[in-house]
């Protein structure tokens, strides 16, 4: 067998996953957006632009997903980098797995029970009543976008805390000794050479987090109970109930391109500050 | 400070104290790193710590950088306590063994890092000029925006020393910078910063567990043993006259007989040896009669010849070293050891050859008596 062959060899279960699983659905999904809507749901084969041209009908969607999306991911972002800083830098080497672990331990149990968890926490009898009981009256969480933020951070925070993790603990930390060595005070230390060093795990957690939540659906229809909404939702609504499958297909395809234009000025920016070789431009 | 710096153990040198160490002791746990140190350094000098792996050399250099707080005793710069002062506060900068350059900076960055951690801010002209004068002197012009990991090993230790020397520290610590090199380079590197050391005046504190560097660059030399200092002096008076078997054995290299003393006369001392031979040296320390002691000689001072006095020896093995040709001999009782033959009484003579017999003899003068271990 040639090296070439050999290559390909290696590259087919991927390669056939991807064709299956990626290409052709998506094709599939293109071609629908073009289509009508048949009469007793599903598709009829078309050409036109109409279902593009309705997409500000579900405007709010959109919004909802641009704004808690972002926000959601800069929140994990502010509340993960301390965590892993402290795990990676701080804590003892024989702590470090046992913290580690219980920082995925949540991962064990299915999002589904730990949102059911948050509803409960959040609803009229969880945190709203001990406000009340100190005299904070009337407050409501459960159904608006904060529950659903709270349910995002909660969720996705393990995902952003590794890769910051990795990139920290990997961190050579006479590094950091030779920084002091030179007259830098932590926080100087800190900013100039902990903070760059650890770019490649930040911009890794970000990503991650963010495509993700792009197409989250199940915490806010769990936790903004039909208030707070994601395209997600929208999408689960057009195919599985309204049936239409040549809109859903649209909004799909116009999810498609807001993410790819964001992720493109993304890495952008991220070129732009990643400067060492083997860490932020391979991505 | 206008003391003057050392004891008798090296009265040759008298500068004004730089940094001194009162039993300064450091243990991690049960591991005492160092016991007891004291030591004063002088300004301008080159000093070098020796001794063996895990013998607290680089504890020692920690404790002088700051990144190390002494478990006991006081550590001074200038004149002054410093155990509590960060390392960020201390006049003094380190050469990291393996270098700890910032990957995320150009080469210039990581020079200018010091200066630009000055409060007041230097300005970036000045920044620039001194970056560059630092480039010149470590000969790395050309390089300035080159990133770190575009550059060879020889090359990041260059860039590694203008870093630190660009501060103009009071006291610059050294660890182990050449063990990463290749022998050529390191040879090459030695020099320069031998150079280098007296063209700035700084005081350098090198780490080393090579003899030959340690040798041939430093003004004194502090040998360590498992957390103590067991002696401090200038690289001849250690090989001239060092104070036990250890530190005979550690710089160069010396043939030892184990033995006891039985009589201290006013010149040479006796000293019977355990295979019942007596041999007759000078003493090297305070020891007394009955005391587990050993006679070191060198093999240089031992002379080979086949006429006159001596001990009938047989050559067991000759290398020819050039300036030197090096016998391993063996004697009934005193068993083998090494012969070092100048190469003039190579020429004059007919040469040993594996198998010979031949006479050694020397001087009991330079035969000297020291504590055993
Ligand atoms: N942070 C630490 N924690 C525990 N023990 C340590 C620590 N640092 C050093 N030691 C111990 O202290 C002793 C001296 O270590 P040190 O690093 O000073 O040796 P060294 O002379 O520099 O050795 P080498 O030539 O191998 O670098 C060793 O036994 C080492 O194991
Ligand atoms: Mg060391």
């Amino acid at each position: 067998m040639t090296q070439q062959a050999r290559n390909w060899l290696l590259l087919a279960p991927a390669g056939t996953l991807f064709l299956v699983m990626l290409i052709i659905p998506l094709t599939v999904v293109l071609i629908f957006s073009f289509g009508e809507r048949a009469p007793s749901g599903g598709v009829v084969p078309a050409f036109t632009f109409e279902q593009y041209a309705n997409l500000p009908a579900r405007w709010t969607a959109f919004k909802n997903t641009m704004t808690l999306a972002p926000v959601g991911t800069l929140s994990a972002l502010i509340i993960a980098y301390p965590l892993a800083y402290f795990l990676a830098v701080k804590v003892d080497s024989k702590w470090k797995t046992i913290l580690l672990v219980m920082v995925i331990v949540p991962f064990w149990t299915s999002i589904l029970i730990r949102s059911y968890a948050w509803i409960f926490l959040l609803g009229g009898r969880g945190i709203p009543m001990v406000l009340d009981w100190i005299g904070i009256e009337g407050v409501r969480l459960i159904n608006t976008p904060f529950a659903v933020l709270m349910g995002i951070i909660y969720g996705y925070l393990p995902l952003m805390v590794f890769p910051i993790f990795v990139s920290l603990d990997r961190l050579d930390k006479q590094l950091l000794e030779a920084s002091s060595d030179l007259g830098a005070k932590p926080w100087r230390t800190f900013l100039q050479v902990t903070l760059p060093l650890s770019i490649p795990g930040i911009a890794t957690g970000c990503m991650l987090v963010f495509i993700l939540l792009m197409g989250e659906y199940l915490i806010p229809a769990l936790l903004g109970g039909g208030k707070v909404f994601f395209v997600g939702n929208a999408l689960v609504d057009l195919f599985l109930q309204s049936r239409n499958w040549a809109y859903g297909s649209a909004v799909a395809v116009a999810l498609i391109v807001v993410m790819l234009i964001t992720i493109t000025f993304y890495m952008r920016l991220i070129g732009r500050l990643g400067t060492s070789r083997d860490d932020v431009s391979i991505m | 400070m206008k003391s003057k710096a050392y004891d008798s153990e090296s009265q040759s040198v008298d500068r004004n104290v730089i940094a001194e160490l009162r039993d300064v002791s450091k243990s991690f746990g049960d591991v005492l790193a160092a016991s007891d140190l004291n030591l004063s350094i002088g300004e301008g000098e080159f000093l070098s710590f020796l001794g063996p792996s895990g013998c607290g050399k680089t504890t020692v250099l920690r404790i002088l950088a700051g990144f190390e707080v002494p478990t006991k005793g006081e550590v001074l710069l200038d004149g002054e306590v410093v155990n509590g002062l960060d390392a960020y506060n201390r006049p003094v900068n380190m050469v990291f063994q393996q270098y700890a350059l910032f990957p995320h900076m150009t080469v210039t960055q990581n020079i200018g890092y010091g200066l630009r951690q000055r409060r007041p801010r230097l300005s970036k002209t000045q920044i620039v000029k001194k970056v560059t004068k630092a480039l010149d002197v470590v000969q790395l012009g050309g390089f300035e925006n080159r990133r770190i990991w575009e550059m060879s090993g020889g090359q990041q230790q260059r860039v590694a020393l203008a870093r630190a020397i660009i501060n103009e520290p009071k006291l610059l610590l050294l660890d182990e910078p050449m063990a990463a090199l290749d022998r050529k380079l390191r040879k090459e590197m030695q020099i320069e910063l031998q150079n280098l050391q007296r063209q700035l005046g700084i005081t350098f504190v090198l780490v080393t567990h090579d003899q030959e560097e340690a040798l041939s660059m430093s003004d004194r030399i502090c040998i360590m043993r498992e957390g103590h200092i067991v002696q401090v002096g200038s690289p001849q008076e250690l090989y001239d006259r060092p104070k036990s078997r250890y530190v005979a054995d550690f710089v160069g290299t010396s043939n030892f007989f184990s033995g006891k003393i039985t009589n201290l006369t006013e010149n040479l001392v006796s000293v019977l040896l355990e295979n019942g031979m007596s041999m007759q040296g000078i003493l090297g320390g305070e020891l007394t009669v009955g005391q587990d002691v050993c006679i070191s000689i060198r093999p240089e001072q031992m002379r080979l010849h086949r006429q006159g006095d001596g001990l009938t020896v047989k050559v067991l093995n000759r290398i020819f070293l050039g300036e030197h040709t090096e016998y391993l001999v063996t004697h009934g009782t005193l068993g083998d050891f090494l012969v070092l033959s100048p190469r003039q009484s190579e020429l004059n003579d007919v040469p040993f050859n594996r198998g010979d017999e031949g006479l050694v003899s020397w001087d009991s003068s330079i035969a000297l008596i020291l504590e055993n271990n």
